[in-house]
């Protein structure tokens, strides 16, 4: 750490928010880094959310800064569209390997967009949960991070031939790209791999995910962003029609033992920005927030009364346990009303449900890393952070991450 | 309601957990649990806010309350509860609780509802039937004597005016007694709870019940264990079946003094075998079904166990006693029926304190929901 | 550095089909005398970057201006060591999103300012000065102490101070706490354990702790900064290079809750005094020393309340929870908890969990209105909107109100810096007294470079919260020394080596960028001169906007550049045809303008943009020289401003809007009508809205009509 040592080799697996935090932390500290990153772009979850809580401030502007400092500090190397296959070794001496999957197009590539007009094939689009579609070959989303477009071979069309590739003057479309796998030695891993929305179709009592707009959270993230399916206006996906009267059920898979025993921090607070939305955008929307506990640490209470001061908005405690649609597309939901003792029954033009967060480890474990219930747990070499190791929102991320990176300079030391 | 004072009772909820509720501290009071509930009604509807009140010790809420008896234990609160509470469980146990509280001699309902009085509970009829057999000169050395050389009848055991019904006579109107008892004191309680009913006619809600109760109405809104019903059903109509054949065997004897053993096409042998094959396929279905929703909605408790095994000997020793009598087995065919007679004993005597209360306080929970307008 | 000038324009993305070179490359080195010039299909390619290269090395140049595409795009390609690299986005502000016609001027335009901008600007060398890389850490709870041993562990030097006679702060008071692995399960309640950290602390060679001590004052900056500490009697100056403030929090003060009976009652506490009562053995009430058997937990007592703290604590629900196993020691007591919401986030909800599996734990929502009197010197607790009753009342032998916690800065400044700024770190009424980050992304940012908040002063959290927290505010704080070392800036700026150097003998000490400069990182000597302090300046460049004397500059940065490029550009001569500079933030609204054209959307071909490195940085002067230049408008686009502003420099936006103020002064001395000059708050997702933003603007010129300046 001081200038005087030989610096410390980190790999961050995950380029979110806090892998980023993790590896510019790092790097400007002296640490070499290399971020491995699944997507195509960096910036995991916070690139698909519209603004954040409880500033309401875009995430891509923190994205834009972060962004900017790798592109200044030389001891940043990003892998995109990759994944950690093995780690050996230990501390101060892991032998890492991944794998990059092809992404047909090279550093060539100037995000002319000429390959996507050419393109003939389209993709559905799973930067917006499938809400709309792209091209197949396409740019993630246009303040993606590196700007550079990608091909889903999986939605390309057999017999157009290479369309993408004779419209790129550049000599940037590569059909022929392979697999390919790449050998590291590093001293220390942060595990920043994040988080997945819990998927509702497993929750019986919201619907299974049969109910057309009964949407969740991170789909109402990418309704109300302006690089969203529907360019920021909300409307359901069911009809289109502009949403007037809505409703989010909090704890939608969290603090239920039948899917995620425990809270997932951010729900409570997405769901009031997410009421802002709608509040900001139609001064006429009735929101109603159906929910057990209003979960808003610390400063975050200023945010609730913020809402609660809205009197289009109004909170309901009791946990919705029944989801119906109705002919016309509407959403029927059953609560009840604890401090009144009675059962209700709403109808909504669509409903919210405040999934929660599962973390990465749930759906896949990375080697060499231990996990309690899907939770990344720290090893001697290995420091999870994020949402990969406890629920936490973007701010504690941050935080998180900040912490992690010492602690991963720490374990390249004294080699 | 203004500024009422709570009295928690940390005996009382240790009490229900003891009775089978060990999960109600589980509740976090999110009303999933009322919300998947079909049965209950949409106003103050159960069972959330009896978990809260079983939570807290809260006595005379929970028992003055005709609510957790509106609950039928379809258990789709417990399968859907995020916490793993057992709202069924819960008011499965707050039942029983309700059972012991008004049933008299309290004594009594305590010992029903503890293994550790198992024995002695068999025991009673066992003495009761042995001393009979003792009178009846049927007992040699304390060793019951096969009754040999004459076509086989239990009658001869037991003759039915002079031994059967000096015992179950007074088995009955003890436990009429006993029901009407706790009956009032139950109605009293809710009474209190619930007060100016707005209907003052009783009949019209009995009604309603009654139609109910044979309709399953209630049970057949269950989700999770929907089977239940129907296995319900059964045991319900052949205990209606059981009834009918108990009452034509009366008016045989008291009536047309015409006395058994009855021929196999008689009615009454029909309505009570047809009730008996009911009553155990309907008791079995019964257990299997509580196997399997031993996940989402637990096996029950003792009490409810205590329960299933005396049907269970009832049905079998009953059917068994016949087929052995008809078999021409007296080896085998006499103890069953001895067997019977306990178990139809422990079936009756103890009715006012075990499961079987179930069907007089639930009837007259369900009674006073509607008369007091609670739905 | 004696620069060479070369120019490369691009002809990839549609620049050769939009543009004609000839006449751009004829005038840049004729009349603008760049002695190399060049293009290139593909500039970005294998083959443009190894002409580059070439010239590089063949003909010695080492400024370069590339007339290609956004700087934000193709960094690792056009990265030349040793050169200044200076991107004219051609492609994204002439091309794609200009129509036909108006490419070729619109090019034109910028890439004379882009030559204007290399001739102008130099390579940047850092500020040099003799530092010291030590930490002070101010708090010697569970935050501080780990802060300092994770500094002192990466190996440097260390000092602590701890008003209190002993390490250990707040944490030290507990009888238990919560377990701090998971799975949760009995006992719920640990021993605190605090021993083993407080003594690596103190036999750490690498710490120095003082007890009993107090920061007197912290004078200097980042890098050398003088810190008096005083303690027991004596005082000392030690230099330091970064700072770590985890002063940690205090009670609210509970005398001020009457109404929940708190000194009314005896035997109404404090969770802080349950603490006290715990661990001087069983549970006793303090009226009469009788066994507590049935306790109230009193739950946002004072919190989450208008009258006392707006906020919510975060940790109390989970210490009643805590503090209710206290109260089962013994088995026949009963813990009530009484809460608004239970707030057990995160996994913390396993706690509240296995706290509540105790039949003697006993929770309901409630809003408790009152304590009163009841008989034997017990209490009513007078409960409305509970579950268990619209309005209904509980006895307790104890109660115990869920006091929150006040942050240590809330009333003190505790740094004490000799700041001509002040001695506390500015805003923290925004966060209610907090030291916190208004920023999301940047948790560890303060207004005071090289200082940096951690623990409950910085946020209300526990304990393991606190120790990680601690951990980042080490690394900020170590990264903060050690890029001061090199004369680097610190976030957000973190690679820059430049540092504003005034040209003092035109100081005319009218303190404005004292006053102004976000990070108070300019002092003022006993005549009202300002002295800059390097150490402690993050480069916003928010002086050399401040400026009215225009003496602040950077080495690529300074009004001239900016005014010399403005004054570059065409205004064309037909009265229908306005000239409208828009000047803009780089952090957000030129990535939104950006993205805007990387979407093809068009944008008004009357404006110009020009990036600063924040709009904080825009003088005065080029609004003046501008319009006697005939330029029609001039819209400003900066960051979001007021309680929730985005600006990474804090008050960069702010202050441009502040000044703006002040411009109409000048525009009546030029006869001009106040609506030429307008600022927007732009944010970088708002790229669908700034197209028409200007175009808007543009037409309410072209309502006012023509500069009479134009053309004169």
């Amino acid at each position: 750490m001081q200038s005087s040592d030989k610096p410390s080799r980190i790999l961050v697996i995950g380029g979110g928010f806090s892998g980023l935090t993790t590896a510019v932390d790092a790097a400007e500290s002296g640490a070499e880094v290399i971020i491995v990153e699944k997507n195509s772009y960096l910036g995991g979850r916070v690139a698909q959310l519209n603004k954040y809580f409880p500033k309401m401030c875009p995430p891509v502007c923190g994205l834009e800064i972060n962004f900017r400092r790798i592109k200044t500090n030389p001891g940043i190397q990003c892998y995109t569209m990759s994944e950690v296959t093995s780690v050996s070794g230990g501390p101060g001496n892991y032998d890492v390997t991944i794998q990059r999957h092809p992404r047909y197009v090279n550093d060539k590539c100037t995000a002319c967009n000429a390959c996507a007009e050419a393109c003939p094939a389209m993709r559905a689009n799973d930067f917006n949960f499938g809400m709309d579609k792209t091209k197949a070959a396409y740019l993630p989303f246009n303040q993606a991070f590196p700007q550079q477009y990608v091909i889903d071979a999986k939605a390309c069309k057999k017999d157009c031939g290479t369309s993408c590739k004779e419209a790129c003057v550049y000599g940037a479309i590569d059909l022929d790209m392979k697999v390919e796998t790449v050998s590291l030695k590093v001293d220390s891993i942060v595990v920043a791999t994040g988080w997945n929305p819990y998927d509702a179709a497993k929750i019986e009592t919201l619907g299974s995910g049969k109910v057309p707009n009964a949407i969740s959270n991170m789909q109402m993230e990418r309704l109300a962003a302006p690089n969203g399916p529907t360019g920021g206006a909300i409307n359901r996906p069911s009809d289109g029609k502009p949403v007037q009267k809505i409703a989010f059920v909090q704890c939608a898979g969290s603090r239920d033992e039948n899917h995620l025993a425990f809270c997932s921090y951010i729900c409570c607070m997405a769901s009031l920005k997410q009421t802002l939305y709608i509040r900001e955008k139609n001064p006429d929307a009735e929101v109603s927030i159906f929910y057990i506990d209003m979960r808003t640490p610390g400063r975050y209470e200023k945010f609730l009364n913020q809402v609660q001061a809205d009197e289009k908005v109004s909170f309901i405690k009791g946990k919705v346990a029944k989801i119906k649609k109705t002919k016309s597309g509407d959403v029927t939901v059953t609560a009840e009303d604890m401090l009144s003792g009675d059962k209700v029954e709403k109808t909504f033009d669509m409903v919210v449900l405040a999934t929660g967060m599962e973390p990465a480890g749930a759906a896949q474990q990375l080697p060499g890393v231990n996990y309690i219930e899907g939770f990344a747990a720290p090893g001697a070499g290995i420091f999870p952070t994020g949402c990969s190791r406890n629920p936490m929102d973007v701010s504690k991320s941050a935080q998180d991450a900040t912490s992690a990176a010492l602690k991963a300079i720490h374990a390249g030391k004294g080699r | 309601m203004s500024d009422q004072i709570l009295k928690p009772d940390l005996e009382f909820t240790k009490e229900i957990i003891a009775a089978g509720g060990e999960s109600l501290k589980k509740c976090y009071q999110c009303s999933t649990c009322t919300v998947v509930c079909d049965v209950t009604s949409d106003r103050k509807p159960f069972p959330r806010k009896e978990m809260l009140y079983a939570q807290w010790g809260l006595k005379d809420k929970l028992l003055a309350s005709p609510d957790v008896w509106l609950c039928h234990q379809c258990s789709d609160c417990t399968a859907h509860c995020p916490r793993g509470a057992k709202p069924g469980e819960v008011l499965g146990a707050v039942r029983k609780m309700t059972i012991q509280e008004y049933s008299s001699p309290s004594f009594m309902g305590k010992m029903v509802n503890d293994s550790k009085f198992l024995l002695l509970l068999f025991a009673v009829p066992i003495i009761i039937f042995l001393f009979q057999l003792f009178i009846q000169g049927h007992l040699t050395h304390g060793i019951p004597r096969i009754p040999n050389g004459q076509l086989m009848s239990y009658s001869l055991m037991y003759p039915p005016t002079l031994y059967i019904d000096t015992v179950f006579v007074p088995v009955a109107f003890f436990a009429a007694f006993m029901f009407y008892k706790g009956l009032r004191k139950y109605w009293t309680a809710m009474s209190a709870n619930y007060p100016a009913p707005p209907r003052k006619d009783v009949l019209t809600p009995l009604a309603e019940t009654i139609r109910e109760i044979l309709k399953h109405s209630v049970f057949e809104k269950c989700g999770v264990s929907k089977d239940r019903s129907t296995a319900h059903k059964i045991l319900f109509y052949s205990f209606v079946g059981l009834a009918i054949t108990t009452t034509l065997a009366a008016s045989y004897i008291y009536v047309f003094d015409y006395h058994g053993p009855y021929p196999q096409t008689n009615i009454i042998k029909w309505i009570g075998n047809v009730s008996g094959v009911a009553m155990l396929i309907g008791i079995t279905m019964i257990v299997m079904n509580r196997f399997k929703n031993q996940e989402k909605a637990g096996t029950g408790s003792y009490f409810d166990w205590f329960f299933i095994v005396v049907v269970y000997g009832v049905g079998l020793t009953g059917m068994l006693a016949q087929i052995l009598r008809l078999a021409n087995i007296p080896v085998l065919g006499y103890p069953m029926y001895f067997a019977h007679l306990v178990f139809v004993f422990v079936l009756f005597a103890y009715a006012p304190y075990s499961k079987m209360a179930h069907m007089v306080y639930r009837t007259t929970a369900m009674v006073f929901a509607k008369y007091s307008n609670r739905r | 550095m004696d620069k060479k000038l070369a120019l490369y324009i691009c002809k990839g993305c549609s620049i050769g089909e939009s543009i004609k070179l000839e006449k751009i490359e004829t005038v840049s080195k004729n009349k603008m005398k760049v002695p190399v010039v060049r293009n290139h299909e593909t500039l970005c390619g294998t083959e443009g970057i190894a002409m580059i290269k070439a010239d590089i090395a063949a003909e010695g140049v080492n400024t370069l201006v590339l007339a290609a595409c956004s700087g934000r795009v193709k960094y690792e390609e056009f990265d030349f060591p040793g050169c200044i690299v200076e991107r004219v986005p051609v492609r994204e502000l002439a091309v794609w999103s200009q129509e036909k016609t108006d490419a070729q001027q619109a090019a034109e335009d910028y890439i004379q300012m882009g030559i204007i901008k290399a001739q102008k600007g130099d390579m940047p060398e850092p500020y040099l000065m003799e530092t010291v890389k030590d930490i002070l850490v101010i708090g010697g709870g569970v935050a501080g102490m780990n802060a300092a041993l994770q500094s002192a562990n990466s190996g440097y030097k260390v000092v602590l101070v701890e008003k209190e006679a002993s390490l250990g702060g707040f944490s030290a008071k507990l009888y238990k706490k919560i377990p701090t692995t998971l799975p949760f399960k009995e006992p719920l309640i640990v021993d605190v354990d605090l021993e083993p950290t407080i003594k690596s602390v103190e036999s750490n060679e690498n710490i120095k702790v003082f007890k009993s001590a107090k920061v007197e004052k912290i004078e200097g900056q980042p890098g050398q900064f003088d810190v008096t500490i005083s303690s027991n009697g004596s005082s000392e100056v030690v230099k330091i290079g970064a700072v770590i403030l985890a002063a940690g929090w205090k009670p609210y003060d509970a005398t001020r809750l009457g109404h929940l009976g708190y000194g009314r009652f005896k035997n109404v506490v404090t969770q802080v005094e349950l603490e006290e009562i715990a661990k001087k053995g069983a549970i006793a009430r303090p009226s009469d020393g009788k066994p507590a058997k049935k306790v109230a937990f009193v739950q946002c007592a004072g919190q989450r309340d208008a009258n006392h703290l707006p906020y919510c604590s975060a940790m109390c629900c989970a210490a009643s929870l805590k503090q209710a196993k206290y109260v089962r020691q013994d088995p026949d007591a009963i813990a009530m908890i009484l809460y608004k919401d239970m707030r057990t986030p995160g996994r913390t909800e396993y706690y509240y969990k296995e706290a509540q599996n105790d039949p003697g734990v006993m929770l309901t929502k409630a809003d408790v209105s009152g304590v009163s009197e009841a008989p034997d010197g017990n209490l009513y607790v007078e409960m409305k909107d509970s579950l268990l009753g619209s309005s209904v009342k509980l006895e307790a032998d104890l109660v115990v109100l869920a006091t929150g916690m006040v942050p240590a800065t809330a009333d003190d400044p505790v740094l004490n810096l000799q700041y001509r700024q002040g001695p506390g770190l500015p805003d923290l009424e925004l966060f209610n007294g907090f030291a916190d980050s208004n920023f999301i992304c940047f948790q560890y940012e303060t207004r005071r470079t090289g200082v940096f908040a951690a623990g409950a002063v910085r946020q209300p959290m526990n304990m393991t919260e606190a120790q990680e927290d601690a951990t980042g505010a080490a690394l900020k704080a170590i990264q903060s020394a050690e890029h001061v070392a090199v004369g680097m800036s610190v976030h957000p700026r973190a690679w820059d080596l430049t540092f504003p150097d005034p040209m003092m003998t035109r100081c005319t000490s009218c303190k404005r960028c004292t006053e102004e400069c976000p990070f108070g990182a300019i002092d003022e000597d006993e005549k009202g001169t300002p002295f800059f302090k390097p150490g402690r300046c993050r480069r916003c460049a928010t002086c050399m906007g401040a400026c009215p004397e225009r003496i602040v500059s950077f080495k690529d940065y300074h009004v001239d550049m900016i005014g010399s490029m403005m004054k570059s550009t065409s205004i064309p001569d037909d009265e229908d045809e306005p000239r409208v500079f828009v000047i803009c933030c780089e952090n957000d609204a030129y990535p939104a303008i950006d993205t805007a054209a990387l979407q093809k959307m068009k944008l008004d071909p009357a404006a110009r943009f020009i990036t600063l490195r924040c709009l904080g940085s825009m003088n005065l002067v080029w609004l003046a020289d501008a319009f006697s230049r005939g330029v029609d408008g001039m819209l400003l686009m900066g960051c979001k401003f007021g309680d929730n502003y985005q600006c990474h420099f804090a008050k960069g936006s702010e202050l441009a809007n502040y000044r703006l103020g002040k411009v109409q002064e000048t525009l009546d001395r030029l006869q001009l009508e106040a609506d030429r000059v307008k600022l927007v708050e732009v944010a970088i997702d708002e790229y669908g809205k700034v197209p028409q933003m200007i175009t808007d603007f543009v037409d309410k010129i072209k309502e006012i009509g023509p500069n009479p300046f134009k053309g004169m």
